[in-house]
């Protein structure tokens, strides 16, 4: 387990957010718009449970009470959490526009234009 | 110790405060459940009752001040801190001393009586309650502004009497003559103000930048111990911020007192009920500016300048408002400008350096001018409402009393020997004549306006004399001899109803003290169709609740000037007794006393035959003149005056200039405003700014492109110069800012 580096994991959640990044960007599915929301909280999931094993928080003093080394694992869990919400949210609203428009493509929605 | 009875004072104002509120609150229900005729006898005697019982405690107030060492007749009573901020404090608090307790007998000795008469002239009146109480809370107003220890205080009283003045002037509101008249009072006192409030103002920054007073005052800037005790030696350091203190608070007396170029107001007031002419008309409120010089005597004493301008705006206005008066046919017209011209007087005094003067005639002239009014209501009252002169004469026979009691006011105000107006005015006019207080550039003043002032007194004994002569005597009993033509001379306001109207023998005089229930039946069956004077009309004498007023009032128009000066004839009074009694509340050195070490003036040994005589000779000269009734130059037939007449009735067109002034260089200035200042510099700014705000954001919009990625790239974008900036941060400084 340790025989894996942490610029490993960073990388890989480097790319994984840099694709989930740029697919936010490009495409017009709000699906796939979606999924890379996700790909992008993961990459960050990633990176908090990679720090929480390699280099765990230096507010915490040597010694001190156990629980605290868990912060990057509570960290993820509240990620989690809240895309999950954000995820029924952000599907409802998508519903909605469909049934409004019978099409849901994220550049026909630009009536908040300036 | 002092005597508990000073704890009472607060009454004197609350009593008129209570009768008001029992008025408002009250007076229609009463009226409504006791029938008109009782519920007015219970209201009127509510309203007189409430000033009379002030008068009562005021009277054992000034026994109680008398009995004091005449160095320690000031007291105050404080209710509590009206206004206390930063370095100003403003307490509510109450001065006795003798000049205040001289003005709250005359408010309330006066004003009870002008109430007695009032219930009987506004007898026929629907809103009995209503005039009441705005007479009882002028009262209160009347007091606070006499009683109040500081200049703030005599301004809530000095506003107030306004509003109640300008109500009063427009009780029959419905005239819209009569709502002009009261706005043209309101608008022009305003100018007043300013000036009074400018000058307290000047005098709290004066006296608060000298430390002297800055350690023992403790705030209380305004306040008349203070001003007492430090103002002295400022304002003899400071003599021309004095004078421009002065000349402050002399435009609001100006305003109040209806002085020259403020002065049209007053007749215009006229159009109020007789009895408010009366009270705040003649008596009290217009004499606000009198007591406001006597209190600040201190400032205009050390202010030559300020005080020749008072004398000569005192002396313009007396000369001018009696030439005037020869033009007037509306018998209460004449009797305002015979007030505005004796207000004049009392300036000549005040600017001469007499300031008890002043007040002296303040006295006498509220009894004779109250009586004058008084008596010229019940003229008025016998003769269908008509006020044009024109359509009196004769009245003698059937009016005694009124006619008696004028008499007396008559030769009172005209300064025949031993009456109280005669020796009002010879103090004023002897003591302007050896005072060296009104010197401007060299030139005693003083003395040149008592020399005047005798010529003023000579015109009033001889208006005075045209208007009872016109009234009471001439033979004819003229409103038998209306020509058809001059039917639209009735000032009151009863003139839209026409002549479709029965006449009513009126009978026998047998009035009970007040008005019965079938006199009241018949006068409002009169206000359906108005009782017009014609040749049927019987004029008749008032019942006693008017006419006793009138019988005190000229007692002590009679005897005023015996009582409070003494004659030399009379060894057995006591002489000065004014004087004496004033002296605690002189506060600045009267110069050159015309006493043992006067310096001569020339034609010195004219002075005193004149001061008999003037009077006289104008009674005289007046009688030869109007002995043979209405001249045809003063006639119904304005075409055959002549000039001088004309424009003296025309007010010698002073007042349409300043009132056409008034109108149309406001009209000019309101639309030079509307026109360049509006139209084109605010709206410019306006607009300009609205038109650069929309051009800026055109160019932001751009960036709203409504493109959820294009924002989400901005974000990415964003959060990468920042994570970028913090990356460059930490290298450079490690982290430590």
């Amino acid at each position: 387990m340790n025989d894996v580096p942490l610029l490993v994991y960073l990388g890989i959640g480097l790319f994984m957010f840099a694709t989930g990044a740029v697919g936010v960007v490009v495409r017009r599915n709000p699906v796939v718009v979606f999924m890379c929301i996700e790909l992008m909280l993961n990459a960050v999931n990633l990176t908090f449970l990679a720090f929480a094993r390699y280099a765990p928080s230096p507010l915490v003093p040597p010694g001190g009470q156990q629980h605290t080394w868990m912060a990057g694992q509570m960290a993820v869990i509240f990620v989690m959490a809240v895309a999950a919400a954000e995820v029924a949210v952000g599907l409802g609203i998508i519903m909605a526009i469909y049934r409004l428009r019978n099409k849901v493509d994220l550049d026909e929605m630009s009536t908040m234009r300036g | 110790m002092q005597n508990p009875i000073f704890d009472q004072v607060w009454w004197v104002i609350g009593l008129p405060l209570i009768g008001w509120l029992i008025q408002c609150l009250f007076g229609k229900n009463v009226i409504q459940s006791l029938g008109p005729a009782t519920g007015k006898r219970v209201m009127g005697s509510i309203a007189v009752l409430a000033i009379a019982a002030s008068f009562a405690i005021g009277v054992m107030i000034i026994q109680a001040l008398a009995q004091l060492p005449a160095d320690q007749r000031a007291v105050s009573r404080t209710l509590f801190d009206w206004i206390n901020i930063a370095s100003i404090r403003i307490p509510f608090e109450l001065r006795i001393d003798p000049l205040s307790m001289t003005m709250v007998m005359v408010i309330t000795g006066i004003g009870s009586l002008i109430h007695l008469y009032a219930t009987g002239y506004m007898a026929e009146e629907k809103d009995y309650p209503r005039f009441f109480a705005y007479l009882n809370l002028f009262v209160a107003f009347m007091l606070v502004l006499v009683l109040g220890n500081n200049l703030p205080m005599l301004f809530i009283g000095w506003e107030g009497v306004g509003l109640c003045s300008y109500l009063l002037i427009g009780f029959w509101y419905k005239d819209f003559a009569n709502s002009k008249a009261a706005n043209k009072a309101f608008i022009v006192n305003r100018i007043g103000d300013v000036g009074l409030v400018l000058g307290m103002g000047l005098l709290v920054s004066l006296i608060s930048s000298n430390p002297a007073a800055v350690a023992g005052a403790d705030g209380r800037w305004l306040s008349y111990d203070v001003l007492f005790e430090y103002l002295p030696s400022i304002v003899a350091a400071n003599p021309a911020m004095a004078t421009a203190i002065a000349l402050c608070l002399f435009v609001g007396a100006c305003g109040k007192s209806a002085q020259f170029p403020l002065y049209l107001w007053l007749p215009d007031a006229m159009a109020g009920p007789t009895p408010v002419s009366a009270l705040i008309h003649a008596a009290t409120m217009v004499t606000a500016g009198v007591v406001l010089l006597n209190r600040m005597q201190v400032v205009f004493a050390a202010s030559p300048v300020a005080s020749s301008i008072v004398v000569i705006v005192g002396l313009c206005t007396a000369i001018f408002a009696a030439l005037i008066a020869f033009g007037q046919t509306d018998i209460k017209k004449v009797l305002a400008y015979s007030t505005v011209s004796q207000l004049g007087l009392m300036f000549i005094a005040c600017g001469a350096g007499y300031y008890w003067v002043g007040m002296f005639h303040v006295i006498t002239h509220a009894f004779f001018k109250a009586l004058l009014f008084l008596g010229s209501g019940a003229v008025i009252h016998a003769m269908a409402h008509d006020q044009d002169m024109r359509n009196y004469g004769n009245l003698r026979k059937y009016i005694p009393i009124t006619f008696i009691t004028m008499v007396i006011g008559w030769i009172a105000i005209a300064g025949v020997p031993l009456t109280s107006g005669w020796f009002s005015k010879e103090d004023i006019l002897h003591d302007a004549l050896y005072s060296q207080q009104a010197m401007l550039g060299g030139v005693n003043i003083g003395m040149y306006a008592g020399w005047i002032g005798f010529f003023a007194a000579f015109l009033t004994a001889v208006y005075m004399t045209r208007m009872m002569m016109l009234t009471f005597w001439g033979g004819q009993e003229r409103w038998k001899l209306i020509p058809a033509h001059a039917g639209g001379h009735h000032e009151d306001h009863h003139h839209e109803h026409a002549h479709a109207h029965a006449h009513h023998d009126h009978g026998p005089d047998t009035h009970g003290f007040f008005y019965t229930d079938e006199e009241l039946a018949k006068t409002h069956e009169e206000h359906g169709h108005h009782h017009e004077l014609d040749e049927n009309h019987k004029p008749h004498e008032v019942p006693p609740s008017m006419w006793i007023p009138l019988a005190v009032l000229a007692l002590f128009s009679a005897g005023a000037g015996l009582w409070l000066k003494g004659y030399k004839a009379f060894p057995s009074l006591p002489k000065d007794t004014l004087e004496k009694w004033l002296e605690p509340v002189k506060y600045a050195e009267e110069k050159a006393h015309g006493g043992a070490h006067h310096s001569p003036i020339p034609f010195e040994q004219f002075i005193t035959p004149i001061g008999y005589w003037v009077g006289i000779v104008g009674i005289i000269l007046g009688v030869l003149w109007y002995l043979r009734g209405l001249p045809k130059a003063e006639g119904w037939d304005l075409a055959r005056w002549n000039p001088f007449r004309r424009a003296a009735a025309d007010q010698f067109g002073y007042d349409r200039a300043m009132v056409d002034a008034g109108i149309e260089g406001g009209g000019l200035l309101g639309t030079f405003m509307w026109k360049v200042v509006d139209n084109k510099i605010v709206d410019g700014a306006v607009n300009g700014l609205a038109g650069a705000m929309g051009v800026l954001s055109k160019g932001f919009g751009w960036f709203q492109s409504g493109y959820a990625r294009g924002y989400a790239l901005m974000m990415l974008v964003g959060s990468v110069a920042i994570l970028g900036w913090l990356i460059y941060f930490f290298n450079t400084t490690g982290g430590r800012s």
